[in-house]
C-alpha cells in the first residue's frame, strides 16, 4: 500500500502585481492588484513504504511547494494528499509525529546549546522511548562520526558538522517518512558521501521512505531508485532511475585528443560537436545512429587522433538536455 | 488531558533551554535588567511628583498607588519572562522563515514560540515589583499572612497569564505584517492605564481596561483586595484568564490556517 498518495494536486498562489515607481507602490498599498500563479498544476503520484525517491526539477518547478503540501505547511488549492493515512493539512501535528524534514541550511537545533541538548529536547518532543533513543544515538554517532561534536555548541560547528548533526536529529524518532530538501548543499565531498551512506543504511534497516530534493544529482545517482521529474508544475517523468537513463540517455560523449589539425571541423555525420579547439574535440552521438569507429574515420580526415575518452551520459547531462527542450519528454 | 500536560511540560523544557542559551550572554542579562529597573524608577519619580500636588488619586494615597504599581510589575515580569517571544513571531519566525521549522514539530507552534522566550532581564521588573509590594505592605501596616502571600503568588501568575493571552491575540498580526512586534507593543502599553485606580478615568477607558482588554484584572482588582478595599472582582480573574486563552488560541489557529493557505 502506498504511504504517500497524491491526486490531482494543485496549488495556486495569489501574488501582488508589482508596479514601477513610487506612484505604483502607493497605488499597490491602497488597492493591490493580484496575479494568480499556479505553482503545481495537477500532479499525481504514489510512493510506497521504503522507497528512495529523487524529486527533481529546476528552480521554480514547484518542488518546494509540493513538499510543503506533503508536510502540511501549505494547504492545497485542490486535489488530495494522504500521507500514512492522514491528510497532513488537516491533522498537521499528528502527521508531524511520523515525519522528519531537513530544509536546506535551516537548523532545527538549538543554536547556542550543545548538540546533545537539542537531541534531548527532540527526544522529549517526540516521546522517544529511552532505549530506542540510546540505540539510535549510538548508531548515528557511529555512522555520522558525531562523537566529538555532541558536547559542542551548535554555533561553533562547521557547516558539514552541523548538517551531520541535523541529519541525526531528523532520524532520531524513527520517522516513517523523511523529506530532505538540499541536504548536501555547500558540503564537501566526504561529508556528502557520509550523509548519503547514512540515508541508505537507515532506509535499508528501517524501511524509512525518503523524498530527496536536490540540485546535486550525484545525491540522486547515489541514493535514489526512483525519479520524479517536475517541470513548470507538471510531472514529466516518474519511474525508475535506470530506466530514465536508458530512455533519455542513449547518447555517448566522446572526447578526441587531436594533433596537427589543418582546418576547422564544421560538421560530422550523425554527431554534434560540443567543443572544439587545437588539442581536443568533444562530440556527442546516439548509439543507434553512428559508431565510434565511423567517427574516427571521419575525424582522421582532418587531423591525427592521439587518444579518445568515452563517457556514458550522466544524469546531469540528461537533465540538462531535457531542460533545454522540455517538450521532448 | 495528557496532551495538555505533555504540551505544558514541553513548554517548560523549551523555556529551560532558552534560559540556558540566554545565560551564556551574562553581560547582556545584567545590562538589560538594570535598564529595565531604571526605566521603571523614572515612572515612579513621576508618580511621586504628581503626589507633591495632591494627596490622593481617586481615594488612593501614594503608598497604595506604589503597591498597585509593584503588583503590576510582578505580573509584567512573569509575563515577559514566559511569553516574550510572541514579539518575535513576525520579525524573526515569519520573516526569516523559522516558522516552517516550528510548524513541523509534533507540538502546537505557540508552545514552541513562547517556549523560546529569552527575556531573562524581566527579572528586573519582577524584583522591583516584589520590592515595592513588600515594602508598601509593611509601610501600610498590612499583616503579611500566609493567605496573603499565597493570594499574591496565585493572582500574580493569573495576571501574567492574562497579559500573555492578550499579547497572543495581537500576535496574530504577525501573519500579515513583519512588524507585528510593534502592534503587540502598542496594545500592550494599554496596561499603563491599569497601573492607576480606574476611577480616575472616563467611561471609555474604564470599559476598555475592564471589558475589552481586561488589564484591570491583572493588578488593579487584586491590589484592592490585598489592601482590604472589599473587592471581590479579583475572584473573576481566573475565569477571565481562561476565557481569554480560549479566545486567543481559537483566533490564532484560525489565522494560522489562513496563513497556510496563502503561503505568504
Amino acid at each position: 500500500m502506498s504511504i504517500i498518495e497524491v491526486k490531482d494536486l494543485v496549488k495556486t498562489y495569489k501574488i501582488i502585481q508589482k508596479e514601477d515607481g513610487l506612484k505604483g507602490y502607493i497605488k499597490n498599498l491602497i488597492k493591490p492588484k493580484y496575479n494568480e500563479i499556479t505553482a503545481v498544476k495537477g500532479i499525481n503520484f504514489n510512493i510506497n513504504e521504503g522507497e528512495l525517491v529523487g524529486y527533481i526539477g529546476e528552480n521554480g518547478a514547484g518542488k518546494s511547494t509540493t513538499i510543503k503540501m506533503l508536510t502540511g505547511l501549505l494547504s492545497p488549492t485542490s486535489g488530495k494528499v494522504i500521507v500514512n493515512g492522514i491528510v497532513p493539512n488537516e491533522k498537521r501535528i499528528e502527521n508531524n509525529k511520523n515525519i522528519g524534514a531537513v530544509f536546506g541550511q535551516k537548523t532545527q537545533l538549538w543554536w547556542d546549546l550543545p548538540v546533545i541538548e537539542s537531541f534531548r529536547l527532540i527526544k522529549k518532543m517526540y516521546k522517544i522511548p529511552e532505549n530506542e533513543y540510546r540505540k539510535n544515538l549510538k548508531k548515528f554517532t557511529e555512522i555520522l562520526d558525531l562523537e566529538d561534536l555532541l558536547e559542542k555548541q551548535v554555533k561553533n560547528l562547521s557547516l558539514g558538522q552541523k548538517m551531520r548533526c541535523e541529519i541525526a536529529a531528523t532520524f532520531l524518532h524513527n520517522p516513517k517518512i523523511v523529506y530532505l530538501d538540499e541536504p548536501t548543499i555547500g558540503l564537501d565531498v566526504f561529508v556528502k558521501e557520509n550523509i548519503r551512506k547514512f540515508i541508505k543504511d537507515i532506509n535499508k534497516e528501517k524501511k524509512t521512505t525518503v523524498i530527496l530534493t536536490t540540485h546535486d544529482l550525484k545525491d540522486i545517482e547515489d541514493v535514489c531508485d526512483r525519479i520524479i521529474l517536475l517541470d513548470k508544475g507538471k510531472i514529466i517523468y516518474d519511474g525508475e532511475k535506470q530506466k530514465f537513463k536508458d530512455t533519455y540517455g542513449k547518447y555517448v560523449i566522446a572526447e578526441f585528443i587531436i594533433n596537427s589539425k589543418n582546418r576547422t571541423i564544421s560538421n560530422l555525420d550523425n554527431a554534434t560537436i560540443l567543443e572544439e579547439n587545437e588539442k581536443s574535440l568533444k562530440v556527442k552521438f546516439m548509439h543507434n545512429e553512428t559508431t565510434i569507429v565511423k567517427l574516427m574515420n571521419e575525424i582522421s580526415n582532418y587531423c591525427i587522433i592521439e587518444d579518445i575518452h568515452i563517457k556514458e551520459a550522466e544524469l546531469e547531462d540528461i537533465l540538462k538536455e531535457i531542460y533545454k527542450g522540455a517538450h521532448k519528454c | 488531558m495528557t496532551k495538555i500536560i505533555h504540551n505544558i511540560s514541553l513548554y517548560f523544557s523549551f523555556l529551560k533551554a532558552s534560559l540556558k542559551e540566554m545565560l551564556i550572554y551574562r553581560l547582556d542579562c545584567i545590562v538589560g535588567m538594570i535598564s529595565q529597573i531604571v526605566t521603571q524608577l523614572v515612572e515612579i519619580i513621576f508618580i511621586w511628583i504628581v503626589f507633591q500636588n495632591t494627596d490622593n488619586l481617586a481615594g488612593w494615597n501614594f503608598m497604595q498607588i506604589l503597591l498597585l504599581y509593584g503588583v503590576t510589575l510582578i505580573s509584567i515580569g512573569i509575563s515577559d519572562f514566559c511569553f516574550d517571544a510572541l514579539y518575535d513571531i513576525g520579525p524573526k519566525y515569519i520573516r526569516e522563515g523559522e516558522f516552517d521549522k516550528i510548524l513541523l514539530r509534533p507540538v502546537h507552534p505557540l508552545i514552541s514560540i513562547i517556549g523560546s522566550s529569552k527575556e531573562f532581564t524581566a527579572l528586573g521588573y519582577f524584583g522591583l515589583g516584589l520590592f515595592l509590594t513588600i515594602t508598601m505592605l509593611i509601610k501600610l501596616s498590612i499583616p503579611i499572612t500566609i493567605i496573603l502571600v499565597l493570594k499574591i503568588i496565585f493572582f500574580s501568575i493569573i495576571g501574567a497569564a492574562i497579559i500573555g493571552a492578550i499579547n497572543t491575540i495581537f500576535s496574530i498580526a504577525s501573519f500579515w505584517t513583519y512588524r507585528s512586534n510593534e502592534v503587540i507593543w502598542s496594545f500592550y502599553r494599554i496596561y499603563t492605564f491599569a497601573q492607576y485606580p480606574i476611577d480616575i478615568y472616563n467611561k471609555f477607558i474604564k470599559v476598555l481596561i475592564t471589558v475589552i482588554l481586561p488589564f484591570a484584572f491583572v493588578a488593579y482588582y487584586p491590589s484592592m483586595n490585598y489592601l482590604g478595599m472589599n473587592s471581590n472582582m479579583i475572584y473573576i480573574s481566573p475565569i477571565i484568564m481562561i476565557v481569554l486563552w480560549i479566545i486567543a488560541i481559537k483566533l490564532w489557529n484560525l489565522a494560522l490556517n489562513k496563513y497556510r493557505s496563502t503561503g505568504t
